[in-house]
């Protein structure tokens, strides 16, 4: 019976939420929600300009391109704490093969994701081979990611100012690749990073909705033995889970370092907690087994409004954080099945 | 089986010993740093390195609390325990780090407090510019420099610690009576991402900015490449504070920031006055440090002191 019920799950419309049923509107829901706030605090006006969307959709794209990556690794019921330090590694490591070491920008780009994927295949491998705890693997990850980007830093911020022998300082030129990714295209419609975001999107949902191995981590997610018994290779799809979340955290940090124009090696600190949150409040489930990346894009939106919204109206710091409190408890709120 | 044992045991006493017959008069001194994750107290620490390299008498032993008051502490009864000559302390908090470093001061270890205190007196010497001065002078160069009107976007520190409270209340004292208005002020927590999210809201929000006022470098470049993504960098000014030389002195030569007020580490003078103290010299209880503003005319010449000991105290 229960490989019979593993079997069935890589078929189209067994799957939670493949068909288009109630829980889109529900996730469409809470972002309409925060949405509403926003025409109805508009700041004089600014909220109906285009301008501001677009910075918004800007702002939190790296949050989005960590969450692509979480959302994998909460559908096979993992938890993936070390996406913000790989993201902070890998602002420096970028900064400084580009700016420091005047690399090529795809070269260093194509070290960073290695370095992505190796930290989160690291972890993957704890979690499969060793079987330790999720949580506990990557917080181990995010801890010794975070010292190595402190240590390659040399505990400084990575900026176009070189450090000489002699304690002065010379000062590089920023790279084209750096203009080139932080700029707006499409008429000055949309920037680069969120076109990032977006193809991050659509590689996710490629392998969620048409490959066999991202039904495999559903499977995983669901119920990981009866997975195993029926042939799924369950430690495998667990290293492609961690695998591309650290990936994805790469390119996150790739694209943070150009917004900063240096890497920070305190980047990205508890951008993990962001990641979850826009991963849950756009309906996808800790215990895994189920969840759709466009969810998480709707999360994204949800999470990125809201910043927004607060921002625009220049709320106080600790009024934010009630409110952000108190709005993240209404949007999940809202999405439940019954009230 | 145990004789190789007590022999390196004794090999080893016999190099302590000769090294210590044969070598100068060497001062240990413990420097308990809060927090190494600013580029500040980086600066602050090289300071101190670079200062004390030039000195061969003196050995710096470095300890980093990473932002953990009780960890600060546990490192400052570590340095009491290994007997140091001197102990720099720039502590995180004031209270619950004046029990360890008093105690320290009671054993006959010197104290030298840096940038932030601990409460009291019992410590050697105290070390620190005055944030709020500083805020105050940046007040005055804004006032002076938009001709004493205009609209001033304020991006701040972490307004529940004390340098941006003072670098706010400094800047509004700096104002006063002037035609300069806060447009839109926010909390951007010293961090880049931050400042330029809130700045995109101002601009946003705001069609006409005359200048930026940041409470660090990091912020005023983060509202810098806002303004520059939305073809409004030349529309403002952006003034931000801390100076250090690969920041704030970089983006005032890069032509980004109109002015960058140097908060200055205290490294050097701290080590200034370790020798002091250990060469049995009195050194003044307490001494507010000087600081610099520079800008693109003066950079070249190493900045200008800022007029703060006649602000009085």
């Amino acid at each position: 019976m229960e490989e019979l019920t593993i079997l069935e799950i890589p078929d189209r419309g067994t799957l939670p939420g493949r068909r288009f049923d109630d829980s889109w509107i529900r996730a469409i829901s809470a972002l309409c929600f925060v949405f509403l706030l926003g025409l109805i605090f508009n700041s004089g006006g600014a909220f109906f300009e285009w301008g501001t969307h677009r910075d918004m959709l800007r702002q939190i794209s790296v949050i989005g391109i960590l969450a692509c990556g979480m959302t994998l690794v909460v559908i096979t019921a993992g938890i993936d704490l070390s996406v913000g330090s790989i993201l902070g590694l890998n602002a420096v490591l970028f900064a400084l093969l580009t700016l420091h070491l005047a690399w090529p920008a795809i070269p260093a780009a194509g070290a960073c994701l290695l370095a992505g994927l190796a930290c989160g295949t690291a972890s993957g491998a704890l979690i499969a081979r060793w079987r330790m705890q999720p949580f506990i693997a990557t917080l181990a990850t995010m801890v010794f990611t975070r010292g190595l980007a402190k240590s390659i830093s040399g505990g400084e911020k990575v900026s176009r100012a070189v450090a000489q022998p002699d304690g002065s300082y010379q000062y590089a030129d920023l790279p084209g690749f750096f203009l080139w990714l932080d700029q707006k295209v499409l008429g000055g419609n949309i920037a680069v990073v969120t076109l990032v975001f977006l193809a991050c999107v659509v590689v996710c949902w490629l392998l969620l909705s048409r490959l066999r191995w991202g039904r495999y981590l559903y499977a995983v997610g669901a119920n990981e033995e009866a997975a195993r018994l029926s042939g799924v290779p369950t430690g495998r799809i667990k290293l492609l889970a961690y695998g591309m979340a650290g990936a994805f955290s790469a390119i996150a940090g790739i694209c943070q370092a150009v917004q900063e124009q240096q890497g920070d090696p305190e980047a990205g600190a508890a951008y993990e907690l962001s990641a979850i949150a826009v991963v849950v409040i756009g309906g996808t489930s800790l215990s895994g087994g189920q969840g759709r990346i466009g969810f998480t894009l709707l999360g994204t939106l949800t999470i990125g409004y809201l910043e927004k919204i607060l921002s625009l109206n220049a709320v106080s710091e600790a009024s934010r954080l009630i409110l952000t409190g108190c709005i993240i408890v209404a949007a999940v709120l809202l999405q439940r099945k019954r009230c | 089986m145990k004789l190789p044992s007590r022999i390196v045991l004794l090999a080893w006493f016999l190099i302590f010993a000769l090294a210590s017959l044969t070598g100068q008069q060497k001062w240990v001194i413990g420097m308990s740093q809060c927090n190494l994750g600013e580029p500040w107290r980086v600066q602050m620490n090289a300071d101190i390195r670079k200062a004390a390299a030039e000195n061969p008498t003196l050995t710096v032993i470095f300890k980093d609390a990473q932002n953990d008051t009780l960890k600060q502490r546990a490192h400052v009864e570590e340095f009491v325990n290994a007997r140091v000559n001197l102990l720099i302390i720039s502590p995180k908090e004031a209270a619950p780090l004046t029990a360890p470093v008093a105690d320290a001061f009671r054993k006959g270890i010197p104290v030298v407090v840096l940038d932030r205190r601990v409460l009291g007196n019992e410590y050697t010497c105290f070390i620190g510019a005055d944030n709020k001065r500083i805020g105050q002078a940046a007040g005055r160069w804004i006032a002076a420099k938009l001709g004493d009107q205009g609209q001033v976007v304020e991006l701040k520190g972490l307004m529940t610690s004390t340098p941006g409270q003072d670098r706010h209340s400094g800047f509004v004292e700096g104002i006063r009576g002037t035609g300069i208005e806060v447009i839109f002020e926010a909390d951007m927590k010293w961090l880049e991402p931050n400042a330029r999210k809130e700045m995109e809201s101002a601009l946003a929000v705001h069609k006409k900015i005359d200048l930026v006022y940041a409470h660090n470098d990091p912020g005023a470049h983060g509202a810098y490449l806002a303004a520059k993504a939305v073809g409004r960098d030349k529309e403002m000014l952006f003034v931000g504070i801390d100076a250090l030389p690969q920041e704030g002195q970089m983006y005032v030569r890069q032509g980004i920031v109109a002015a960058s007020f140097e908060y200055p580490t205290g490294g050097r003078e701290a080590v200034d006055s370790a020798v002091r103290i250990l060469g049995g010299k009195r050194v003044p209880k307490e001494v507010t440090l000087p600081s610099r503003v520079f800008t693109s005319e003066n950079i070249d010449k190493g900045g200008e002191w800022l007029d703060i000991k006649a602000a009085g105290k």
